[in-house]
């Protein structure tokens, strides 16, 4: 039998030796890498857990619908259909995109673009739209053939439809895909998302948005869903109702066709916008389903710039309107009385320079009532100069021009009353005189947009009250300040605008409807200094775009309800001939009279 | 008969550590097959299975350790003949499973004859070295060789290369154990690492991916590169203090493959932490040491040699298969003793403790 030889015969590396040397060993190797995988980078490893098997998942909520004031849908949202893949579903990416070119009719090449952009800003295993509009017949034959192609899927997602198009597009706006800069500012919006762009869409966003929820869910190694809980819950935009209606909006539209205008009408009371009209317009379902760059080429490059919101952002020189701010200023300051008289024979000197009456014959002898009737130019001339530059401005402001009317739209434009100061300061040239008489009869630097004047003769009917124009018929009247005028003040002026309707010699004649109250004022604004050649020509023969802007600016009360109606057309010529069948056919609309609309 | 001297000599460390090992796996093969999906198999039917499997591992254990284990010298180059035998057979009627012939379908028992010929080997092999005195030199090296590559390149061709290595390595480590001359020692430590590359012509295709992915897994993060990184990450999410018992959301939500056979450790590694699996790796540790006492105290020359091949077996399954698992070796396929699921796996790993338990009892027999 063999003797047991002592370990110390063998060398270190055979022999019992290396079989203790290989236990520390192993035990080394091993617990200094799980030391290294456990403790060192256990959280690294415990984050790339969690990103294993948590997924997270938007619930979208529907946007509010939005209705006229009569309850018609005028916003709502309407099924789209889009084609989406998930990355890792799909065996081979390249034939999944060759089958969903030849299901849509999408170029291929674009449709690899649209894909590679998608991609990085998709997380894995989440779905990826690659093609975002598709017809429902294309739904169909993809859902037919769907299970042959995993990770190929036909998302459902609400999208905007505007019912009216064109109709109310300036006052709605639209929705359209959010760009870099929207989601970079607003952390709530995730790629993809539709957001207001204009109108109401984009100055209520927060209101009709609602708040997303979100889900998250537990998935395993095939990326099968094992469960989810909701974080929060979706909460759905809120419905709106405009205080807008319809078939008065419609009436607006089909007055102004054919011509680039604006017409606001206000409930005078309590400053609801009855109907907001900018022509020409455009039809804001184009921008939903994103619009083609000749499409938005067109639109920018139109004459008539249908993108313009012309109630809110067409700022031109008001004219003869102005004429009431004048008159309320110098019945205020006391620098006339309803009877002071001025003798009118057709022109005013200031200075070494002469300014004309528009009527070249003159009125002959004018008081604050015939001044308003018949648009005397003079008259206002004279008040001017009585009154100063500073009290003309000063009081202006007061009567809210020079400033936005804080309505739920964007971009709107302030308007602009001059002052000497704001001339120092903008041109670094006093003012003169001849600033004043231009400033007297609503010419020169003076600018106000529709919804200014709308709100203006408001107030003069509704006891002194300036008010918000409110677009939703939910919103309570809001006080933005007092006409700085008396009841009586008013009265005189709203008396003499009544003339300008009833009266021999008025100016809006037009707008005279049998058993209502209807006062108006026209004015005209010259676009540019009349030059010699077109003074004595017809509208007809003058250049379009040297044509004047042509206002009219109305008040209708009956059985105690008042409005405010303004009518704007754009190179229209003479106010009361082209801006006050507008306004007439408002008023048919408004009273029920005429044919149906 | 058993002579009463025989319990005074039990290896009692060796049974612990033995115990502690498989109640250790048997307690996380309950949480690497309860599936929280509907799956093939049942819920827990892996952790029942094993305990049947234990209960025949323990019968096999006590029949290892009743037998004077000096009758096995008698047995060896029957056992060896057998198990090339069953190999053939598996080449010509074995059963095939993940694209490899390795199981033998004997009714309801699925034999696996890789694993009863790692006994076979070790056995003749210890028969062979001890009857060598002193160092080897080269006629004995290949003699001892060639008696290893017969079944490894069996094996290989199955192909199941983790078990041929094994076997490979497991005399290798015997070789080293008895010594061979410092001639051959110098001869060998140079030419093995030069003569390795070429080995690569012989791997499939597969193998070679398992080898270039081990060395950059993001490479295929998908494919073969998935297990590697999935094990790390379930390992390092389980932190210092682990997720918790059934808690591993690697292992339950089935990121992690294989977790109940070959990565078997990674679910302990999730769910015990770094406190659990230095745990498990102390009890391996000591497991070893057992065996090594006995080697250290065994009366002759065939029982030393037998218990450093059943180290070597243990040593190289373990430090293969946690190396995978820890993602610092190529995946090869060998389960971790104990705690992988597998029957063969568990006869064999019983049969080879019962050996050393075997030798440990009756070291008395010798004392002068």
């Amino acid at each position: 039998m063999e003797r047991f030889k002592p370990s110390q015969d063998f060398p270190l590396w055979a022999g019992p030796n290396v079989l203790v040397v290989l236990c520390v060993l192993l035990f080394a190797t091993l617990g200094v890498r799980l030391w290294y995988l456990q403790v060192v980078k256990g959280d690294v490893y415990h984050d790339k857990a969690q990103e294993n098997r948590i997924r997270q998942r938007v619930l979208y909520a529907p946007r509010g619908v939005i209705r006229d004031a009569l309850g018609t849908l005028v916003a709502e949202n309407v099924p789209a259909y889009a084609v989406a893949v998930v990355r890792e579903e799909c065996p081979d990416i390249n034939a999944t995109l060759d089958q969903i070119a030849w299901w849509t009719g999408e170029d291929r090449q674009w449709l690899q673009k649209s894909f590679e952009q998608g991609k990085r800003r998709t997380k894995s295993f989440e779905e990826q739209v690659v093609v975002p509009n598709i017809p429902f017949e294309v739904v169909a034959r993809i859902e037919s053939e769907r299970h042959h192609w995993p990770g190929v899927s036909v998302v459902v997602r609400p999208k905007r439809f505007y019912p009216t198009g064109s109709l109310l597009a300036h006052v709605l706006g639209y929705v359209a895909r959010a760009n870099d800069k929207e989601l970079a500012q607003d952390p709530e919006l995730l790629l993809g998302d539709n957001v207001g762009k204009l109108g109401v869409e984009l100055a209520l966003e927060r209101r009709l948005r609602g708040r997303k929820g979100l889900e998250e869910f537990e998935v395993d190694a095939t990326g099968r869903e094992l469960g989810s809980h909701r974080l929060y819950d979706p909460v759905a935009g809120e419905d709106l109702h405009l205080a807008l209606q319809l078939p008065l909006q419609r009436a607006g539209v089909r007055a102004l066709a054919g011509k680039a205008g604006a017409v606001v009408v206000l409930d005078a009371d309590t400053g609801h916008v009855l109907a907001m009209v900018s022509s020409p317009s455009y039809d804001p379902n184009e921008f939903v389903t994103g619009i083609s760059q000749e499409r938005w080429n067109a639109l920018i490059d139109d004459p008539l710039h249908p993108m313009q919101n012309r109630p809110i952002q067409s700022a031109y020189p008001p004219g003869s309107v102005f004429k009431l701010v004048m008159a309320g200023a110098g019945l205020s300051t006391g620098a006339i009385t309803p009877s002071t008289t001025v003798y009118c024979n057709g022109k005013y000197s200031v200075g070494n320079r002469e300014y004309r009456c528009w009527r070249r014959g003159g009125h002959g002898k004018v008081d604050l009532r015939k001044s308003i009737r018949e648009s005397c130019d003079v008259y206002y001339y004279a008040l001017g100069e009585r009154l100063g530059a500073d009290a003309i401005s000063d009081f202006a402001r007061r009567c809210g021009l020079g400033e936005v009317t804080g309505v739920d739209l964007p971009h709107e434009r302030s308007g602009l009353v001059p002052s000497p100061a704001w001339k120092q300061e903008r041109f670094g040239r006093k003012w003169v005189g001849g600033d004043t008489i231009n400033m007297s009869i609503g010419q020169g630097y003076v600018v106000t947009t529709p919804v200014q004047i709308a709100r203006l003769v408001a107030a003069l009917v509704n006891g002194g009250r300036v008010l918000r124009p409110l677009l939703l018929a939910s919103d309570m009247p809001e006080e933005q300040g007092r006409l700085p005028m008396s009841d009586a003040t008013r009265r005189l002026i709203t008396d003499a605008m009544v003339a300008v309707v009833q009266e021999e010699g008025g100016t809006a004649r037009v707008v005279a409807r049998p058993g209502i109250r209807v006062g108006a004022k026209t004015g005209t604004a010259q676009v540019v200094k009349l030059m010699e050649r077109y003074e004595k020509k017809e509208t007809q023969e003058i250049p379009y775009k040297y044509r004047d802007h042509a206002w009219l600016a109305a008040f209708a009360e009956k059985d105690g309800r008042r409005y405010a109606l303004v009518a704007f057309v754009e190179h229209g010529g003479h106010g009361g001939s082209e801006a006050g069948p507008v306004v007439g056919a408002m008023l048919d609309a408004l009273f029920g009279l005429g044919e149906a609309p | 008969m058993m002579d009463r001297r025989l319990f005074s000599h039990v290896p009692w460390g060796l049974l612990v550590a033995l115990a502690l090992l498989f109640g250790i796996g048997a307690v996380n093969l309950y949480s690497a097959s309860s599936l929280r999906l509907e799956d093939g198999l049942g819920v827990e039917s892996y952790f029942r299975k094993q305990l049947v499997w234990g209960a025949l591992g323990a019968g096999v254990f006590v029949a290892g350790v009743v037998v004077h284990y000096r009758h096995l010298k008698a047995l060896a180059w029957p056992a060896y003949g057998l198990g090339v035998l069953l190999l053939l057979g598996v080449r010509f009627l074995g059963k095939t499973v993940y694209g490899a012939q390795r199981w033998l379908d004997l009714g309801p028992l699925h034999l696996q004859p890789t694993e009863l010929v790692k006994v076979a080997i070790i056995i003749v092999v210890a028969k062979i070295l001890s009857r060598m005195g002193g160092s080897l030199g080269w006629r004995e090296l290949a003699k001892v060789v060639a008696v290893a590559l017969v079944p490894a390149a069996l094996i290989a061709k199955q192909p199941d290369l983790g078990s041929a290595l094994n076997i490979l390595l497991i005399v290798g480590g015997m070789i080293v154990f008895k010594g061979v001359r410092p001639a051959v020692f110098k001869t060998l430590a140079v030419g093995i690492p030069v003569l390795a590359p070429f080995g690569w012509f012989f791997l499939k295709e597969y193998q070679k991916q398992r080898i270039l992915v081990f060395l950059d897994p993001t490479a295929d993060p998908r494919g073969a590169g998935y297990h590697i990184i999935q094990s790390q990450i379930a390992i390092g999410s389980g932190g210092f203090w682990g997720k918790g018992f059934l808690r591993g959301t690697q292992s339950q939500l089935r990121f992690l493959p294989e977790k109940h056979t070959d990565f078997a450790f990674a679910v302990l590694g999730e769910e015990w932490g770094f406190v659990g699996s230095i745990f498990v790796l102390s009890v391996f540790c000591c497991f070893l040491y057992q065996i090594y006492l006995v080697t250290v105290e065994a009366k002759d020359d065939f029982g030393r040699c037998l218990a450093a091949g059943v180290f070597f077996y243990f040593f190289w399954q373990i430090l293969i298969n946690m190396g995978m698992v820890l993602g610092i070796m190529p995946v090869v396929g060998i389960p971790l003793p104990f705690l992988s699921y597998g029957g063969s796996s568990l006869l064999v790993n019983f049969c080879m403790v019962a050996l050393v338990v075997n030798v440990a009892m009756r070291r008395f027999m010798f004392k002068r």
